[in-house]
């Protein structure tokens, strides 16, 4: 025990160094400023970050250790440290608080009386203390989950994470009972360290033992010490609990400052100690044996679920920018969502550029343009639609998945319903309205509300969400990224009407998307072997076909988009004339064209601009680049095909043909008879064809003799005729 | 076996402290010892079990721990008891070893201290833990599986109780409470010696229809364990008559909350505690009695037993072969595997062409024969009361920190009726759509979400769907839809004991066989696809998955394990037959 004690005595010159010498990253006495805020009554607690203890230059690895396992100690030895170094006040502050004026009276009591010997007499720390010490754990590597929290962490510093399911009332818990005595008139103090305790009645005072008075005492409630006191239960989080185990819970207690932080439903990370409960009276006997457990709890730190708020975990940051460097990202990023859904490369880039989006512009004159991508998923049922949807709801750190016809009566937008308790009429906000700064998805999309079509309009361009109705008027926010999805309007898509037949929306909604797909479940040979193929390896192997590569984690995919969120690129100026002669040919052509299939309005213009910042922002470059701007393109052309293919085969132009004509068209105009290969390929694919169908062209051509191919580049060069 | 050291079955507790006492002497170095050294390990004990158990013949003198035979049963002592783990309460530390005087002395395996411990400082106690693990009676266990092979006590007992023993909640919880508080009074009248008091008032202190058991776990990886798994338990009963101290103390004692840890809420007078030194996993073939037929089965046995099985079911269902094939192939299905959102080997069936009248006749009939030859099985009238009142998705009350059984939560390989002749027209409100939903779902995914109020959590769940219904079920779209058409009216046959355990036999063992497609036959299996996919543009997926998941059942319900051309056209003619009928009605 001797040897424990001097360890406390030096620890206790260690804690106190370790407060009057640590200096942070900028020099500065943390800790001295912290404990002048103290003094000055602006703070009430005082946290001792482990980290800075690592930091901290004469570092005793052991003291260190120390902490960490026999933290409820170490809580004291730092107050007390505090307590030597605490500096006076240097701010007035006034002395209204009924503590002050209880301290500074006590202060000129104990000089007069003559009996400070008397242990009872003497003044607990705590109750002068007016501020609470915390000690934090490192902030550096992931919480333990609360099955990882063992016998053998009783008294250590742990962190841990889950989410809160119950809350207490915040109570007053006494700290340091103070009597008076009915005869001497000392204050008496008592420290209470458990939950329950013992009044004491006779007063313990020298003189009243001496006068054997048996002094009454009469506990002051004023002049005692209370603290705050709130307990919670945290359950493990779904995403830590092994397969066919069900979530563990922890009560955790709050005292002081850290009480009202928490209510039920938040995810949050403890730091805390570990301690077993000392249990009383009646229960101590019953519980024989067993010892009940709970977390005192440190520090609270609430998980973010704003992309922007999003924190790199251990090694993201360094995979993120290995990634980064691969100039496959765009592709391997897409593959990797619903990696079990087979194909629909395109649409699943469509999705993760709808993750990434584009930064809101906010112009001078206060004018707001959208930055986020809306899509919409259209096809016959049973294409994996929905489950395209879940799954980007899950990769999405904010997501709401909801259906047209929302199951509440508040539809997707926002309604105002009668409180059935106050009778009041209050706003309520609907799936769109809570998936503020996130991603909404919404299935059956169009079996929406009237009502709600009517508001999605607005949501849609200006993402706010206005309200006149019993006397409210008002404008909530719904800055989201729209996913939708719907079916044909007979249930399958009907090859002998045309698409807008199909399309049960009206244009003007359509027009808001900024991409739209068709999926249709078309049956050929192909599909149809490699389907059974399918089938039997999967009866066969017991499990699905290897995807042929491995997929992001959805978290690390998270991390990454969050990541590039971050980026917010600008288009240069020599893109600009690009962007516009793309913009103006597209107008063209379908004021050539007789039947138009879309109307190419400003907004297109702007999708074309959102789609390539949102690709620009997957490269973490600053700059839109001029393949950013031919993806975008290609996407829109692709997006197009799918609802017209039929239309670009009946048009008497085969792939083949219509890529030559392309390559022709361009080299007049430039006036070249020479195309680089990059070019072509460039020009080719913004209008949906793919490089296969190029290089079949060029052989198909370079046998006619209207070109010659360069061997090693592919560069093309026409024979003049 | 005469020569056993310690009397393992009526005094466990000595074997335990006394190899505790001398592996402390062995490991011991000055007379020192730190006691840390058996945190979360055996020091031979459950060793010394085992081998008592599985090599010395000890199985069979140690009792079961069931209602019928509890008076007979001692506190302190070793028993049997197998049940399904319905819920999981976490860790409980205990003082696994604390200091007497100089000796060390072990709390392990008992529920309270066999000697006085002194409140004493850190060094002198070891905080161990052991997990706690709540079980409940197989939902919907069929009475033949409780026919143990040879009881100990001579007496076979058949349990007329076991359908609705699942849906306990809340306010069978709150009754229990109120009952509690009666027997604490009456046990409190009649305070004795602790451990052997009077056994009529233990008895009536636990619930009669929903005998758990409370079983604390030692040193045991986390993953041996899995919710719904039916597992045999070997442990020491103990058994404490001292009343919860909730309902003596005064109301305004000021305890914790949220403290409160849940085991006190299962007063240990309604549950007993079991401490476990050895469990296993239960399968099928822990059900059958050790009377197997053979070894190895010779083909033209198994052939003879499936000939007998589907001649019964044959009888049973009125002389319909078709519907009688898809039953068998039906009841030998099981998931094989799965991998995300499919599942592999399932095959839900649905007999439509019930009505309200034939429902009864030829539903319950079914039912009732199924009940004889599988395991856990359990038949759901389903009706819109039902389903817009009966809490199907088991919930977590985080009030109570328990896990709310509801109906769903089944054991692996449960077989379900679900009979929708019985639905009438009505409206479902919220709660019956999620149950809706919630079923619907177990059967395509095999997977059941429990609630934990925050976030749901899928849990796997193996469970075979027989839907009865009068037209094509659009509730529960099955796997495979069979109308089914009885053509004679075939009075209930006999059948022999001998014969019920062959078939029980016959199904647990076709259904564990593996399974195999040579690659020859692949490719015909292919073309055979690509073609009648080109017949029938709308065939999906999941159709020729169903194919061949039969073709596979069938030769399965033969006993082979490689898939032979045969199969596959007697799978395919069946599947003519079937569109025959759905085309025909």
């Amino acid at each position: 025990m001797s040897i424990r004690q001097s360890y406390l005595a030096s620890d206790l010159v260690s804690a106190k160094d370790f407060l009057n010498d640590f200096t942070d990253a900028h020099g500065e006495s943390k800790y001295l400023t912290i404990l002048q805020d103290v003094a000055n009554r602006k703070l009430r607690y005082v946290q001792i970050e482990l980290d800075d203890l690592f930091n901290h230059d004469n570092l005793d690895k052991e003291f260190l250790q120390r902490v960490t396992e026999n933290t409820k100690r170490y809580v004291s030895i730092f107050g007390e440290a505090i307590d030597m170094l605490m500096p006076d006040s240097t701010e007035a502050f006034q002395v209204d608080d009924d503590h002050d004026l209880l301290m500074t009276q006590r202060a000129d009591g104990t000089n007069d009386s003559a009996d400070n010997s008397d242990p009872m007499q003497k003044m607990p720390r705590e109750i002068k203390r007016f501020y609470d010490v915390y000690i934090k754990a490192f902030s550096k590597g992931s919480p333990l989950t609360l099955r990882q929290v063992k016998a053998s962490h009783i008294g250590q510093l742990v962190k841990i994470s889950g989410i809160i399911t119950r809350c207490s009332d915040v109570k007053p818990l006494m700290q340091v009972a103070v009597y008076t005595c009915e005869d001497c008139g000392f204050e008496i103090y008592q420290e209470v360290t458990a939950r329950v305790f013992m009044p004491l009645s006779e007063c313990p005072s020298t003189r009243c033992s001496i006068n054997k008075a048996k002094g009454n005492l009469i506990l002051q409630l004023r002049a005692s010490k209370f603290l705050k006191f709130q307990e919670a239960k945290v359950q493990e989080l779904a995403e830590h609990v092994p397969k066919g185990h069900i979530p563990r819970s922890m009560t955790v207690h709050l005292r002081g400052d850290l009480t009202r932080k928490v209510s039920p439903g938040d995810v949050v990370e403890f730091s805390g100690i570990f301690l077993p409960i000392p249990y009383t009276g009646f229960r101590a006997m019953r519980a024989g044996l067993v010892a009940d457990t709970y977390l005192e709890a440190m520090s609270i730190t609430h998980f973010k679920k704003k992309y922007e708020d999003y924190e790199f975990k251990d090694d993201e940051q360094e995979q993120i920018e290995q990634l980064a460097e691969d100039g496959e990202i765009y592709n391997k990023l897409s593959r990797s969502l619903a990696p079990e859904i087979f194909g629909h490369e395109d649409v699943k880039k469509a999705l993760l550029l709808l993750l990434v989006g584009a930064p809101h512009r906010k112009l001078k004159d206060g004018m707001k343009i959208r930055g986020d991508l809306h899509v919409c998923l259209m096809g016959d049922p049973g294409v994996a639609k929905s489950q395209l949807l879940k799954h980007i709801i899950n990769v999405a750190p904010r997501g709401v998945y909801t259906t047209g016809k929302g199951s509440s009566g508040v539809g997707l937008t926002a309604a105002v319903q009668k409180d059935t308790v106050t009778n009041e009429m209050v706003l309520e906000g609907g799936a769109l309205v809570l998936a503020d700064m996130g991603i909404c998805a919404i299935d059956e999309f169009d079996k929406m509300e009237e009502s709600d079509r009517t508001a999605i309009h607005e949501v849609m361009e200006q993402q706010t969400v206005s309200i006149a109705k019993a006397g409210i008027t008002t404008s909530l926010n719904a800055r989201t990224a729209v996913l939708a999805a719907a079916n044909p309007a007979w249930g399958r898509y009907d090859l002998r009407r045309t698409p807008a037949e199909n399309i049960n929306l009206p244009p003007a909604l359509l027009s808001r998307f900024d991409l739209l797909w068709l999926i249709l479940d078309r049956a050929d040979m192909d599909s149809d072997l490699e389907l059974a193929r399918h089938v039997l390896y999967v009866h066969q192997n017991m499990e699905c076909p290897s995807l042929g590569f491995t997929p992001l984690d959805p978290s690390l995919l998270r991390a990454y988009i969050s990541a590039a969120r971050r980026v917010s690129p600008s288009v240069p100026k020599e893109l600009e004339e690009y962007v516009a002669t793309a913009y103006s040919s597209i107008r063209q052509d379908e004021a050539k064209s007789n039947a138009p299939h879309s109307y190419t309005t400003i907004r297109t213009l702007l999708s074309i601009l959102r789609i390539s910042i949102a690709l620009a922002r997957l490269r973490f470059s600053e700059t839109v680049a001029q393949s950013d701007v031919d993806e975008a393109l290609r996407l829109m052309q692709m997006s197009k095909f799918s609802l017209y293919s039929d239309d670009r085969q009946k048009s008497g132009l085969d792939a083949i043909s219509d890529i030559y004509s392309i390559l022709r068209d361009e080299a007049a105009r430039s006036g070249n008879m020479d195309i680089n290969y990059s070019n072509a390929l460039n020009w080719i694919s913004r209008k949906g064809y793919s490089e296969v169908q190029l290089k079949e062209c060029l052989e198909e051509y370079a046998a006619l003799n209207v070109w010659q191919i360069h061997p090693n580049t592919f560069d093309i060069r026409f024979i003049d005729a | 076996m005469g020569e056993l050291p310690y009397d393992y079955v009526d005094n466990p507790f000595e074997a335990v402290q006394v190899t505790f006492e001398k592996a402390v002497q062995d490991l011991a170095t000055d007379g020192r010892f730190d006691p840390a050294r058996f945190y979360r390990k055996d020091w031979g004990v459950v060793d010394l079990f085992r081998h008592f158990v599985f090599d010395n013949g000890g199985f069979s003198k140690i009792p079961i721990l069931e209602l019928s035979n509890l008076h007979r049963i001692k506190p302190n002592t070793l028993v049997r008891y197998r049940g399904m783990i319905q819920d999981m309460f976490g860790n409980e530390l205990y003082i696994g070893a604390f200091k007497d005087g100089d000796t060390w002395r072990t709390n392990k395996f008992m529920e309270r201290p066999m000697f006085e411990m002194t409140p004493s400082s850190d060094e002198k106690t070891q905080l161990w833990e052991r997990s706690l693990v709540y079980c409940v009676p197989v939902p919907g266990q069929n009475s033949w599986t409780l026919e143990y092979s040879t009881p100990p006590y001579g007496e076979k007992r058949g349990r007329d109780d076991e359908v609705d023993t699942m849906d306990f909640d809340d306010s069978l919880f709150k009754k229990q409470r109120v009952d509690e508080v009666q027997i604490q009074n009456q046990s409190l009248d009649s305070v004795g010696d602790p451990h052997f008091q009077s056994s009529t008032d233990m008895v009536d202190g636990f619930d009669k229809n929903h005998f758990s058991c409370l079983v604390k776990v030692y040193d045991t990886p986390e993953n041996n364990l899995n919710l719904n798994d039916v597992i045999e338990f070997i442990g020491i009963y103990t058994f404490d008559p001292e009343p919860a101290e909730d309902d003596d103390v005064d109301p305004n004692y000021p305890t914790f909350e949220f403290m409160e840890d849940v085991t006190d809420h299962i007063s240990p007078t309604k549950v007993p505690r079991l401490h476990c030194l050895i469990h296993r996993k239960l399968s099928v073939h822990d059900f059958l009695l050790g009377r197997h037929i053979a070894a190895a089965p010779t083909p033209n046995l198994i052939r003879d037993v499936r000939e007998s099985l589907f001649t019964y079911l044959l009888t049973v269902l009125g002389n319909d072969g078709l519907a009688a094939q898809c039953v068998l192939l039906h009841i030998l299905s099981r998931v094989r595997s799965r991998d995300h959102s499919i599942s592999v080997g399932r095959l839900s069936l649905n007999l439509s062409g019930f009505t309200r009248e034939n429902g009864s006749k030829f539903g319950n009939k079914l039912s009732e024969s199924l009940k004889n030859i599988l395991p856990f099985s359990l038949y759901i009238p389903l009706t819109v009361e039902y389903l817009n009142t009966d809490h199907l998705q088991p919930k977590k009350n985080n009030v109570t920190g328990r896990l709310v059984s509801g109906a769903l939560q089944l054991a692996q390989g449960t077989h379900l009726v679900i009979d929708e002749t019985t639905l009438c027209s009505g409206t479902l409100y919220d709660i019956g759509l999620a149950n809706v939903r919630l079923l619907k779902h177990l059967m395509e995914c095999q997977m059941v979400a429990y609630n934990f109020e925050y976030y749901n959590l899928e849990m796997p769940g193996e469970v075979q769907f027989l839907i009865l219904s009068e037209g094509k079920s659009n509730i529960l779209p099955a796997d495979l839809v069979v109308p089914f058409q009885p053509n004679a009216i075939t009075s209930s046959t006999n059948v022999t004991p001998e014969l019920l355990e062959s078939w029980r036999w016959y199904l647990a063992e076709m259904k564990s066989i593996p399974h195999s497609i040579e690659p020859d036959l692949q490719k015909t299996l292919e073309d055979d696809m690509v073609a009648a996919k080109k017949v029938n543009v709308n065939l999906r997926c999941e159709d020729l998955s169903r194919l061949l998941t039969m073709a596979q059942l069938m030769s399965a319900s033969f006993g082979e394990t490689n898939l032979s051309l045969e199969r596959w056209q007697m799978v395919k003619e069946i599947e003519l037959l079937r569109k025959k009928r759905i085309g025909g009605i």
